[in-house]
């Protein structure tokens, strides 16, 4: 956290927004893949995390970024290729 | 975590900042608001399209070609339902 010990009170400012949004975003990603991939890949909870459950885990984890990551690329498309199409509202 | 909410006092006083300083706090503030809203609609269309795309048992760790486009055509598809929306509501409010 040395950032925030900038000497610039604005850019420390800055810096904990940043910093805070970036904490916000990776907590929900992690929700979400824990409940995911907890549902596809333990239908039936045992007495320890198998081989197999593990396996599942760590590819459903790589598919939901990977599907992470498509969504935002193409939402991310869509919206700019409609501001530019409604004169220029820039994002 | 714990240590970013804790100390929850803003490491800035207020009164410290000049104009320039605070117009440009401003105008980051309103980027950052809409920069978080966009990415948590990234988070909510990626919640549902998985769901409707990724079917099949796990057994890799990447995206298939028609989980892919599935995933594509999940984006835009929600995206036209929503204008469709819109338009329809604006009909109501201009016939009504």
């Amino acid at each position: 956290m040395s950032t925030f010990a900038s000497s610039d009170p604005k850019t420390a400012l800055m810096n904990q927004v940043r910093q805070e949004a970036a904490v916000q975003n990776a907590r929900q990603l992690v929700e979400k893949l824990n409940e995911h991939c907890f549902e596809r890949c333990i239908p039936k909870p045992g007495s320890s995390l198998s081989k197999g459950e593990e396996t599942c885990f760590s590819q459903c984890m790589e598919k939901y970024m990977g599907a992470w990551n498509t969504v935002s690329r193409q939402y991310i498309g869509r919206i700019q290729k409609e501001a530019g199409s409604m004169g220029g509202t820039s994002l | 975590m714990d240590s970013l909410v804790s100390g929850s006092s803003l490491p800035v006083d207020p009164s410290k900042l000049s104009d320039n300083d605070k117009k440009e706090i401003q105008q980051f503030v309103v980027n950052e608001t809409q920069k978080a809203r966009i990415q948590q609609s990234i988070h909510s269309l990626t919640d549902m399209c998985f769901r409707k795309c990724i079917t099949s048992r796990i057994s890799s760790g990447s995206l298939d070609r028609n989980e892919e486009s599935c995933t594509q055509n999940c984006v835009d598809r929600y995206m036209d339902a929503n204008h469709t929306i819109l338009k329809k509501l604006e009909e109501m409010r201009t016939l009504g």
